[in-house]
């Protein structure tokens, strides 16, 4: 099956229970039902000239900050990211899942799995883990955006927790404090001074910052910034060159230019 | 019949007579390792023969088609799942060489009612620095070889115990354009020796030929230059460069064709 290029096929092959991700146990109590939000904010826009993607960097258990460096922006691949929002075991698990198997795919099949292929993957893993999303116990409900080569543009998609995809026009939220920036970027798009498809990148960085710091106001399972530690969302470029990581530095400066001050 | 040793034996040696005479046609592959990366070159006549196994490591075939794109499957295989449950740095060329091509091909080659793999193979693998850079090739019976700067996959070991000398003796390889100059070069005289060296020397007597006496055979620069030239026009260059200071994990790149033609000297351009 490895000749087709299907790296889930050569997981099942040696044993790896890659269709049971995370067994649904059999939980009561307030968590045994299913949550679509989970503590976190993850969010994509898109702007003049690609799309951004962000993720605030705190992992909750309940009411406690279990840490406050998560990565939730992962890179798949050059040209793709996945940000994830829910049970961080799971979808961890569903992105290096991903990334080896567009890797795996890339390197038998001597071509790119193209963007819907990618797009699918997920979807797969997605439905393979309903069970366990259904009980509350591997929640994950990501964004997935990236270059479209053969369409040569930037494209972003949101999943249910179930693994069904929706393509986003502009931009897609996930995780707790999605319902605030939600609101605001509704606001902005209909009454604001331009749509925020049309920002230049340091204006659409200025509003990324802005958007996760409303987050963090109202809800507190989001890290928002915390300029004191040094502490930045991690904040990812898409355009036709790729996935580039946007340095702390740049964050840091329009955050105390732009965000801190009222301007 | 096969039950009595010596009749064992005579199938072996035929089968090498027969896997001996498979390679003669088929062109040489260079691997070498210098400041930036490992550079492997070698021809096609349409089929590559160098593809991408991991996130450091490169291979380079001679043979079959099909037997190599089997291999090629075993090794991917085995790299994506061993980096996937560990991790990427777990993945060595060494490892996917001693565990997982060895006892395939020697067993293929040693199953005498089968048919075994008509191929020979280099594993690259590109380190953080240049030491930990590894070369390694197997031949078509399972025997396999390590080495730190230079690999060769060519007809017999005797151009290799050749080849080997001249790399010795080679210029300092300060750029990925002198890597690529050098490369040809050692590429047109293996070339050369393959098909002017008789057939008849077989891998037995080849493993433990002399490299003194084979430096004397080595063409002289105008026949180098005029193989090379005249492959040219007929084949197509293929050169993969395993990029060390790439900054990012996958370190695989392909030299496209126009990239070449400005690193390759005038003196092996086909006259147009």
């Amino acid at each position: 099956m490895g000749q087709q290029g299907d790296f889930l096929q050569v997981l099942r092959e040696c044993g790896y229970a890659v269709d049971d991700l995370c067994p649904p146990f059999n939980v009561s109590g307030p968590s045994a039902h299913a949550e679509i939000t989970t503590g976190t904010t993850v969010f994509a826009i898109k702007y003049a000239d690609g799309v951004l993607v962000a993720g605030d960097r705190r992992a909750t258990a309940g009411n406690v900050v279990m840490y406050d460096r998560t990565d939730k922006v992962l890179e798949l691949d050059r040209f793709s990211v996945m940000a994830i929002a829910g049970v961080p075991a799971t979808a961890f698990e569903m992105a290096r899942i991903l990334e080896h198997s567009f890797k795996y795919y890339r390197r038998s099949q001597l071509q790119d799995l193209s963007f819907e292929g990618k797009l699918r993957a997920l979807s797969t893993l997605l439905k393979n883990n309903a069970p366990a999303a259904l009980a509350g116990t591997g929640t994950v409900a990501p964004i997935f955006a990236g270059y479209d080569q053969l369409e040569g543009c930037g494209k972003i998609f949101f999943y249910d927790i179930l693994g069904a995809e929706f393509e986003a026009v502009e931009y897609a939220v996930s995780g707790s404090g999605s319902s605030t920036i939600r609101g605001i970027l509704f606001y902005m798009n209909r009454w604001g001074s331009g749509p925020v498809a049309g920002m230049n990148e340091e204006d659409a960085l200025t509003f990324v910052l802005r958007l996760m710091t409303s987050a963090a106001e109202f809800d507190s399972a989001t890290g928002g910034v915390d300029a004191q530690a040094q502490l930045y969302p991690v904040v990812k470029r898409i355009s036709p060159e790729g996935v580039r990581t946007i340095p702390a530095e740049r964050l840091k400066s329009l955050f105390s230019e732009k965000v801190l001050n009222h301007v | 019949m096969y039950e009595e040793p010596y009749r064992w034996i005579e199938a072996v040696a035929n089968r090498r007579n027969y896997l001996d005479d498979q390679f003669t046609q088929g062109n040489p592959l260079v691997g070498v390792s210098f400041a930036q990366g490992i550079l492997l070159l070698t021809f096609n006549r349409g089929t590559e023969k160098i593809y991408e196994i991991y996130d450091r490591i490169a291979l380079g075939g001679m043979g079959h088609p099909a037997d190599l794109e089997k291999l090629r499957y075993t090794l991917l295989d085995m790299a994506h799942v061993e980096g996937f449950q560990r991790s990427p740095a777990d993945v060595t060329a060494s490892r996917l060489m001693k565990n997982g091509l060895a006892p395939v091909i020697k067993q293929a080659f040693e199953e005498i009612f089968k048919a075994p793999y008509i191929a020979k193979i280099l594993l690259a693998e590109v380190g953080a620095t240049q030491d930990r850079d590894r070369l390694f090739t197997i031949n078509y019976d399972g025997m396999f070889e390590e080495q730190r700067e230079f690999g060769l996959l060519a007809a017999s070991p005797s151009i290799r115990g050749c080849l080997t000398q001249v790399w010795k003796n080679h210029s300092p390889l300060s750029s990925l354009q002198s890597a690529v100059e050098v490369s040809l070069r050692l590429w047109g005289i293996a070339s050369h020796l393959q098909t002017s060296t008789p057939t008849s020397d077989s891998e037995e007597e080849g493993g433990t030929s002399s490299p003194a006496t084979s430096m004397s055979t080595i063409p002289d620069d105008e026949a180098i230059a005029s193989r090379i030239r005249e492959t040219l026009s007929k084949e197509a260059v293929e050169c993969v460069f395993l990029d060390r200071e790439s900054g990012k994990m996958e370190t695989y790149r392909v030299l496209s064709q126009s990239e070449l033609q400005s690193f390759i000297p005038s003196v092996f351009q086909p006259p147009t």
